[in-house]
């Protein structure tokens, strides 16, 4: 796109496309109307902007339009029959208790769920980096397997394990005399569920980029520091953690997006109960949107969201900024 | 960028707007004796076997070819709602009961002629479920309710001679089935999550409660509703029911080896039993929801619409009523099983002589069902967090409902 490199490269030029081509007085090139330019990268880009248009802008703006609405199902044949509601959308979502509920839950599993995968994370890719030498491609699969995983077999296969009376941690439990709770059914043990699982699921992840950021660590580096004497802890507080920071920085910051949106798994393991422990925002959205059709407030939950995923965002990419440099 | 995205947006936006605005112009009417296409949507097993029923038709009626396009019951209502804002609904559609208020009060079904359909031939639960505010939008297709299956061999051994006639006996047999026949629960009813209303109906209406009552108020908190949320919490609170069941759970399974020796099912059970448990054939036997004032049960079911802006109305009638009467009731109870919404289909073949399908029969005439709403869906969510607050032991059944009560006020029309 010429005029954003250009006002890149030259604040002070004026970003109009009618302008000159280049500084006046530069004579040298033949001036053409930089209007021809412009027309064939847009027609280059056209399918790329219709696309992005249609599939991304225009929901985007709906849904902003919509959340201050009260667009409901019998708006849904006469759609300009909406009434503006100003802010009552987003003024009801701080007294609905059970959106209050869904916040909550949804910042239990980040807080929990993120450290924990980030850690794990951290930990295997270490292990599969130095440590394990033999079998090591069957490691890095077997951790990676659940994220290619369709949600519909984890799904299977975690009630299965959860189950209280023949599942395979009850079947454990018994084994050595003691009683497993009832993992999905309880709201104590709900949500830790859902975690471990979320967290089983998205460790290959952040394995992957957590090996790729080790192999990126320079041997001569490491070396230095051995023979300055740094034990094994200290190589890794003093040397693997720093040089990590913006590969854990990538993971963290993609890890919270995903679990503040999490959805899947509370979807088709508890559909949010047992008394909505595990009701979280996404999942409470999907409810009033396409089980009530309260499009409108839906909508605003979606911008309320939006708006936390954003500050958090931009929080940790100040927090987590690669200082070394 | 700047200039162009503005623009491009309007111009979606626009187009968009005049895309869904435009659904509501009909078109002008085809003659039923014409050479048409009817498109029709059924939803789950009646999406399969209407198909078959579509070939018969073609038959007698060469001019009409009938396609079917079945929706899974996951998708349907999405998918009705989407093809109601683009004005593409097809010609005649399957409506699950409780969405027809909704799509009613869209303005995109046309009402049906009370002259050519009769009310008095079907079922009065169904002919009300097909009715919104005053109109009725539906012919009644198939109806279903809930009856009480019970394991034979286990009551024997739990020392019942008959199934339990009262709520109390219901309670006591539940007791009896755990103490004697040692079983692990003695009556399988939902504790919460979506839907919980459904295995509550039989117990409000019994009681003679209701959740929205005949002049369109709400009246969740009568005293016989919440008598009957007490009954209903008690099978928890003595630990004859179970407090935590996942989603999707399956009783039919633990009926099967005995752990449920007790629940409260549909008429589609009866075939999944059939077909999965032949080993427990012969020792279940289905009975009337046991009584408290009365033993009333809830109505289910779907009826058949056909689309306000449809091209083809005369011959979509033609095709419904030709589903919708005796005759093809019973035709479509020997495809399918589903229990027939015309009351003159029970008077011939094994509908008539079967005596578990009596049962049915005398439940669906006293079942009843909550008004067509708008928001049903929602309201009855309302109740269900209320049936889980007690079930839970978290809240009392009056606190509870009067909570429901003032939620549902807000959600009625």
């Amino acid at each position: 796109m010429p005029p954003l490199t250009k006002a890149a490269a030259d604040p002070a030029a004026p970003v109009t496309k009618t302008g000159p081509d280049g500084p006046p007085g530069d004579g040298r090139r033949p001036r053409r109307p930089l209007g021809r330019h412009n027309l064939y990268g847009w027609l280059f880009s056209t399918p790329f902007l219709v696309l992005f248009a249609v599939f991304m802008a225009f929901p985007i703006v709906a849904t902003l339009l919509m959340s201050f609405t009260d667009f409901g199902a019998r708006h849904v044949t006469r759609p300009l029959e909406a009434e503006f509601v100003g802010l009552e959308n987003y003024t009801k979502l701080f007294e609905d208790d059970r959106f209050l509920t869904a916040l909550f839950n949804t910042a239990y599993f980040v807080v929990v769920g993120v450290p924990l995968t980030i850690l794990l994370g951290l930990l295997v890719a270490i292990l599969l980096n130095n440590g394990i030498d033999r079998a090591r491609t069957f490691f890095r699969v077997g951790f990676y397997a659940p994220v290619v995983t369709a949600i519909v077999a984890v799904a299977v296969v975690w009630r299965f394990v959860l189950d209280p009376s023949d599942g395979l941690i009850a079947g454990l439990a018994a084994e050595l005399g003691m009683t497993a709770p009832d993992f999905l059914g309880s709201e104590t043990w709900a949500m830790p569920s859902l975690i471990a699982m979320a967290v089983w699921r998205n460790l290959g992840t952040v394995m992957v980029l957590f090996i790729a950021g080790l192999q990126a660590v320079p041997a001569d580096v490491r070396e230095a520091a051995r023979l300055d004497g740094a034990g094994a802890w200290q190589e890794m507080r003093r040397i693997t953690v720093p040089l990590l920071r913006p590969t854990m920085l990538y993971a963290t910051v993609i890890t919270t997006i995903g679990y503040l949106n999490v959805f899947e798994e509370p979807f088709v393991m508890t559909q949010g109960g047992p008394s909505d422990a595990t009701l979280t925002v996404s999942l409470d959205m999907y409810r009033e949107g396409f089980n009530f059709f309260h499009m409108g407030y839906a909508s605003a939950m979606a911008y309320v969201l939006f708006v936390v995923i954003m500050g958090i965002t931009v929080l940790q990419l100040r927090l987590l900024k690669d200082n070394t440099r | 960028m700047h200039r162009a995205t503005p623009a491009a947006i309007a111009l979606t936006v626009a187009s968009a707007l005049t895309l869904t605005a435009c659904g509501g112009s009909g078109g002008a009417d085809v003659d039923a004796d014409a050479e048409q296409t009817l498109t029709v949507w059924a939803m789950g097993t009646e999406g399969e076997k209407l198909a078959e029923v579509a070939d018969v038709y073609k038959k007698s009626h060469p001019n009409i070819t009938v396609k079917v396009t079945p929706v899974g019951w996951d998708v349907a209502h999405q998918k009705l709602v989407a093809a109601a804002a683009a004005g593409k609904l097809p010609d005649v559609m399957q409506m699950g009961g409780t969405y027809l208020g909704e799509f009613a009060d869209m303005g995109v079904l046309e009402p049906v002629d009370t002259q050519t359909v009769k009310k008095g031939d079907f079922f009065p639960a169904a002919w009300e479920q097909a009715s919104y505010d005053g109109e009725t939008y539906g012919v009644p297709w198939y109806v279903d309710t809930r009856v009480l299956f019970y394991r034979t061999d286990l009551a024997r051994k739990a020392g019942a001679a008959r199934p339990p006639a009262t709520m109390d006996e219901l309670l006591k047999a539940a007791q009896a089935h755990q103490d004697k026949a040692k079983t692990k629960w003695g009556l399988s009813i939902q504790p919460g999550g979506l839907d919980t209303v459904q295995s509550f109906y039989p117990f409000l209406y019994s009681a003679g409660g209701e959740i929205i009552d005949e002049d369109g108020k709400a009246a969740v908190n009568s005293p016989e509703a919440v008598k009957a949320l007490e009954t209903y919490g008690e099978f928890f609170a003595k630990g004859v029911s179970e407090k935590a069941v996942r989603p999707g759970y399956d009783v039919t399974k633990d009926f099967n080896t005995g752990d449920v020796p007790m629940f409260f099912g549909g008429p589609w059970i009866m075939s999944l039993l059939d077909e999965n448990y032949p080993d427990i054939k012969g020792k279940w036997a289905v009975a009337p929801v046991p009584a408290d004032k009365e033993s009333v049960s809830m109505a289910g079911g779907s009826s058949l619409a056909v689309s306000a802006d449809s091209e083809h109305k005369a011959a979509a009638k033609e095709f419904v009523s030709f589903l919708t009467d005796a005759k093809g009731q019973s035709d479509w109870y020997e495809r399918t099983r589903d229990l027939p919404a015309n009351q003159q289909a029970w008077e011939t073949g094994t509908l008539a002589t079967d005596p578990k399908l009596k049962v049915w029969r005398e439940q669906m005439e006293t079942a009843r069902t909550t008004p067509s709403q708008p928001r049903l869906t929602e309201i009855t969510s309302k109740v269900d967090s209320a049936i889980e607050s007690v079930t839970q032991g978290k809240s009392s059944a009056k606190a509870a409902l009067d909570k429901a009560q003032a939620e549902i006020e807000g959600l009625v029309e």
